[in-house]
């Protein structure tokens, strides 16, 4: 070997690679479409039973598609809405919060969210209904200083964990603390703040079920009148709808993380 | 090129300043060390020339021009910056962590992509196969080069490294920092350089700044003066122990005159090689190649061997150096090497001679020679000179 001679080219081993990568995507691909197959099975099981049942006239008032496709659309527009919410409040709160100068307020914001997921949730709708009103707005409300938690931890998590030498490089070579935080910091958290997006998601599709005692409609609207109206079928349907639901958001959400997760990580 | 004047860092909560007055003038296009102990303020004295780290006191002065209050995400664009973990952006290509600064000036995009694979070239990678990939397909030495690249993007007049081959193994480290000093013959940077190893710092400075504690100088001058006349018992200490083959790591195989050897090319003739060697009264013949480059030694047992003359023989591989290398290296290769000598090579790796002991015996006594002359004639020469206000 010369001394201070040319660095030996290193050979691209690219087929090896190639074939890695390929099996990886063809896993993915039996992953992405096992779910929705078994959760459209699972509706037509549902519906094939709900078409073979003898329905009074008191559940036909609920399990008929008018009823049920409003009622999803009430259930979709809470957890939606409320997670957009959420995702901007926390989200932002948790790049401030993550600032060098921010170090002070850092337990008082956390432990200020804590309280909001450490009451259980009916009872955080309720006491929102009785202090402040009833119906859609202070429902998601409601779910939102509910959710607001994970997706805060998750933002902080993220951000903390970036690599601190990343940061030092990029403002050491003349990027100013916008420029890495767009750049760097904000696009490596991004898994991270996923999955918090994710858990909040799950959190209010199965949470916005209780609005309906503050008049906000949802899927809790068909299990409520099961429950106070004795009819065990519509509450069936109205839960299985609810689950088919949750999962339906959590495999929508699964696939977006393995799309935004950045490239090379 | 550099003047930082009467800087002092003192951080919030402390009581001691980090960097004490430091007053050093860094001339352009050469490799200036700050070497010094752990928490002697070196790397904190390179952060205040970019201003990661703003000054309590005093002033930077860059060509002229007091940059202590400009813009200083501006200023740092006009530095390159490595450090030892080099920090390259794992979700960006290759391409995109050279192009970073480019970016922030508004290059367009061709000028971009036309200068990263320049820069790709420049450092030794193929643009071809490495500007897609991600850091993460790099080994540690890859990563290092490409975080050299990056610095270089805008071609900024200054590079500030931060221990760049700190965490690096220590032959990959020892190649690149002589792929690093060839580069720097060709660009020609003003180029401030921490670390807090006195063997690199020998080898890579043009001067050397050996720092104590709170950033002041104990000496400030070159490798060899240094070695030679260590100004005070901290820098003697510092040092350290074998300032005689640290002082080789400063000669170069270009100073030394070169031997003859015995050579063969082309059609091998054992009798004729035989005849050859017998007359040189050297051990081995050394066989080269159509483009001279040396492939082999052959023995006297090698050229009496049945065999084809293509099998036998001792390959030469590990006795070859450039002009460029150090004795202290050509001395490392000499002592392995078979035939007790090291090949020199010009840089397209042709043969151009041997380096015998003697020779390297011979120019370690020049220099000695050469220190005690100048000891003689500046008496108590201060470690503070002309460069050291």
């Amino acid at each position: 070997m010369a001394i201070s001679g040319a660095p030996a080219p290193t050979a691209p081993d690219v087929p090896q690679a190639k074939t890695a990568v390929g099996r990886a995507e063809a896993a993915r691909g039996v992953r992405y479409l096992f779910t929705p197959i078994m959760l459209a099975l699972l509706g037509l099981v549902l519906y094939l039973w709900v078409k073979s049942l003898e329905l009074d006239s008191i559940e036909q008032r609920t399990l008929n598609s008018e009823f049920i496709s409003k009622k999803l659309w009430e259930h979709v527009k809470l957890a939606a809405l409320s997670t957009v919410l959420v995702v901007s409040i926390a989200v932002s709160l948790g790049i401030v919060l993550t600032r060098p100068g921010a170090r002070r307020i850092v337990p008082v914001a956390m432990g200020i969210t804590n309280i909001g997921q450490a009451i259980p949730s009916i009872g955080l709708l309720v006491l929102l209904g009785i202090t402040l009103g009833i119906g859609f707005g202070y429902a998601v409300l409601a779910l939102v200083v509910y959710s607001i938690l994970p997706v805060l931890r998750n933002t902080m998590v993220g951000l903390q964990q970036v690599d601190r030498s990343l940061i030092e490089a990029g403002r050491g070579m003349g990027m100013t603390k916008g420029a890495v935080l767009r750049q760097i910091e904000l696009p490596l958290a991004v898994p991270v703040i996923l999955a918090g997006i994710r858990t909040a998601l799950i959190i209010n599709v199965g949470t916005a079920t209780l609005a309906t005692f503050t008049g906000a409609g949802g899927f809790g609207d068909l299990i409520n009148n099961g429950l106070r109206l004795g009819r065990d079928n519509v509450m069936i349907v109205g839960a299985a709808l609810t689950a088919l639901l949750a999962l339906t958001i959590d495999w929508i959400a699964s696939v977006a993380e393995d799309l935004l997760r950045p490239k090379g990580l | 090129m550099i003047r930082l004047e009467s800087i002092t860092k003192v951080f919030p909560g402390q009581e001691k300043p980090a960097v004490d007055h430091l007053s050093m003038d860094i001339p352009e296009g050469e490799i200036i060390i700050l070497v010094g102990p752990s928490g002697c303020g070196k790397s904190t004295t390179m952060r205040l020339i970019n201003r990661l780290i703003e000054p309590t006191e005093g002033r930077i002065v860059l060509q002229g021009e007091d940059v202590t209050g400009v813009n200083s995400d501006e200023l740092r664009r006009r530095m390159g910056y490595v450090i030892q973990q080099i920090g390259l952006f794992p979700h960006q290509t290759i391409a995109d962590n050279i192009a970073t600064v480019p970016r922030m000036l508004g290059w367009d995009k061709k000028r971009t992509a036309e200068r990263v694979d320049e820069l790709l070239a420049t450092v030794g990678m193929d643009p071809g196969i490495y500007r897609e990939r991600y850091p993460k397909e790099l080994s540690g030495g890859q990563r290092q080069r490409v975080g050299v690249a990056r610095a270089m993007a805008a071609d900024p007049p200054i590079l500030l490294m931060d221990e760049p081959f700190g965490a690096i193994d220590p032959i990959t480290r020892d190649r690149l920092q002589n792929e690093f000093l060839r580069l720097q013959a060709d660009i020609k940077k003003t180029i401030v350089f921490v670390t807090h190893d006195i063997d690199e710092a020998i080898k890579m400075g043009d001067r050397i700044a050996i720092l104590q504690e709170g950033s002041r100088i104990a000496q400030y001058d070159t490798p060899a003066r240094i070695l030679t006349n260590p100004a005070n018992e901290f820098v003697e200490q510092f040092i350290g122990h074998g300032a005689s083959l640290k002082g080789l790591t400063l000669a170069h195989v270009s100073e030394v005159e070169l031997a003859d050897w015995p050579v063969a090319q082309g059609e091998l003739d054992r009798r004729a090689l035989r005849d050859l060697l017998v007359r040189s009264d050297k051990s081995a013949v050394l066989v080269l190649d159509e483009g001279r480059r040396p492939v082999k030694w052959l023995t006297l047992r090698d050229l009496d061997s049945r065999g084809s003359l293509d099998e036998v023989g001792l390959s030469a591989d590990r006795s070859v150096v450039e002009p460029n290398a150090t004795l202290h290296d050509a001395l490392d290769l000499m002592i392995t090497s078979y035939t007790g000598t090291v090949i020199v090579t010009e840089g397209d790796g042709s043969y151009k001679g041997v380096i015998e002991l003697d020779a390297i015996r011979h120019r370690v006594d020049e220099i000695r020679r050469a220190a005690v002359e100048r000891m003689r004639k500046e008496p108590g020469a201060a470690p503070a000179d002309e460069l050291v206000r």
